[in-house]
């Protein structure tokens, strides 16, 4: 195990399968242009000037409780995405913890890593690879996968040759099919055409009824509603609403200043 | 180390990646890899054993080859290491995985090539040379060292350089002189007899013993001495430890600085 999954996260054993604790976390980022240093900002002492760092987080505290369905809303630089990546690892905190039980499975963006001059079915074992499964685990799903993508022939041809669509078919198809205890998922929902959206809803459906977690950052009111339970809205890196997905979105719709068939002008209380 | 263990298949599939495009659209494909040794070796024996006719040793092309392709594996570890986290940013800031696994297939990628013409060259000076004997046993035991090695400075390079663009460029100004200091073309025992020059040249530059010692065994067909055998090891093992404590200490930030 890594160091730095030790300090600030890891996956627990004393959490139940899908459950996840951030407790006061917190992190900032700088947002200098150019984030990484030069050995003489190094020699001559810390950079001076420059926009002070955004807190994407501040002291947020959430506990998911196994098999829950959690949509994450805000505005933009909320701090909905930093939230995900924390909780999928990829992002250390500054302080407070994070921890979540089982098998976690992020889908920050579709495709990621893709390899372009390879087939999609090597792309498939090399995603199924990133997300640490060997040879024989995914080796058992590809023709699922195959299948799920409808990408026929294709799968056979380099995916530099695939429409956009077709690339996120594929890399959809990939993390569906991850078994996950937890699953992130950032606003990649809207692949594919209108048919494959709602194969893609009906296969998160499926995994939530098995008991997975499921955590969604998207600005899709409707999806939103119809996925969640519950509602987190953030707003500079604080929660300032945590409820049932219903009141959330109205809080959400509110915050947003767009009216909806119950609120048609309203102002927060 | 059981994550490493889990993520094995991706550093096989990397691996895989990286060879197959390296390796792609070029018609000579692996054949590149001999080519830069064997053009270097041309110029050396054109240089030093027909020109100033100071090579002091027999099948001079042999002797020049074997340290060369022992140094381009080292030299080209270390440089295709140095941006390796950069190049791979992509999967960096979206899927969690361990970054080891990006200068690591790096590295290995190159090992695989330096196997492929270290045993051209292997063939060639034992037939030449008839200077086979058991020593040989000790190459892969040299090899595994050097490769320890390599991967343990693969490590500390890419994680410097994402964090501080600099280390590439230093990196590459360094290893021109680094390899004429290198007894590559030249037995220490050649330039001095100074005993200090020489156990400088022999011992603190970390990269000589490995090619005194794989030399030894292949082009003069003995063992190579306890103190060296020693020294490559040791020198592996620091690298390895020292890599890795680096790289699990400045890995947090990777995803938000790559």
């Amino acid at each position: 195990m890594r160091e730095r999954l030790e300090d600030s996260m890891s996956a627990r054993t004393d959490l139940a399968p899908g459950e996840i604790v951030l407790d006061h976390a917190s992190r900032a980022f700088s947002v200098r242009a150019d984030r990484g240093g030069t050995l003489k900002e190094l020699l001559l002492g810390k950079r001076a000037g420059g926009p002070a760092p955004i807190q994407a987080l501040a002291d947020v505290t959430l506990h998911i409780p196994a098999g829950q369905t959690v949509g994450i809303v805000g505005r933009n630089g909320a701090g909905k995405s930093s939230t995900l990546k924390v909780l999928a690892g990829i992002v250390p905190l500054d302080s407070g913890s994070v921890a979540y039980g089982g098998q976690l499975v992020s889908l920050l963006e579709l495709g990621a890593g893709f390899g372009r001059d390879f087939s999609g079915r090597e792309n498939i074992l090399l995603g199924g690879a990133l997300h640490g499964l060997d040879k024989a685990q995914i080796e058992a799903k590809l023709e699922d996968i195959i299948a799920f993508s409808e990408l026929g022939d294709f799968i056979e041809v380099p995916v530099k040759t695939y429409s956009s669509g077709m690339y996120v078919r594929l890399g959809f198809a990939i993390a569906a099919h991850l078994d996950a205890d937890v699953l992130l998922i950032d606003e990649v929902l809207a692949v594919g055409d209108e048919a494959f959206q709602r194969k893609c809803e009906a296969r998160i459906a499926a995994q939530v009824d098995a008991g997975a977690t499921l955590v969604l950052v998207s600005h899709d009111a409707a999806l939103v509603e119809r996925t969640c339970e519950r509602v987190v809205v953030l707003d500079g890196g604080h929660v300032v609403f945590d409820g049932s997905a219903r009141e959330g979105m109205e809080y959400y719709h509110l915050q947003m200043g767009t009216p909806t068939a119950d609120h048609p002008q309203g102002t927060i209380a | 180390m059981a994550e490493l263990k889990r993520y094995r298949y991706l550093f096989e599939q990397m691996v895989r990646r990286e060879l197959r495009q390296k390796y792609q659209g070029s018609a000579l494909g692996v054949a590149w890899y001999i080519v830069n040794p064997l053009v270097l070796m041309a110029a050396y024996y054109l240089m030093f054993g027909v020109i100033f006719k100071v090579a002091k040793h027999a099948d001079y092309p042999l002797f020049l080859m074997v340290g060369l392709v022992v140094w381009v594996f080292f030299s080209q570890s270390l440089l295709s290491s140095a941006p390796s986290l950069l190049d791979q940013g992509a999967l960096i800031r979206k899927a969690p995985f361990p970054r080891e696994t990006i200068p690591a297939a790096v590295v290995t990628v190159q090992a695989v090539t330096f196997l492929v013409v270290l045993g051209l060259v292997a063939v060639v000076t034992l037939a030449i040379r008839g200077s086979i004997s058991p020593a040989i046993l000790l190459l892969p035991v040299l090899l595994v060292a050097l490769y320890g090695f390599a991967l343990g400075l693969g490590l500390i390079v890419s994680v410097l350089h994402a964090h501080f663009r600099d280390v590439a460029p230093i990196l590459s100004a360094a290893l021109l002189p680094w390899f004429f200091l290198s007894p590559i073309f030249f037995a220490p025992g050649d330039i001095t007899d100074k005993a200090a020059a020489r156990f400088a040249m022999e011992w603190v530059n970390p990269i000589a013993p490995f090619i005194e010692a794989i030399r030894r065994v292949l082009y003069d067909g003995h063992a190579p001495s306890l103190a060296a055998l020693v020294y490559v090891l040791a020198a592996a093992a620091l690298a390895l430890l020292a890599g890795r404590a680096l790289f699990t200490r400045l890995q947090g930030e990777l995803a938000v600085i790559v």
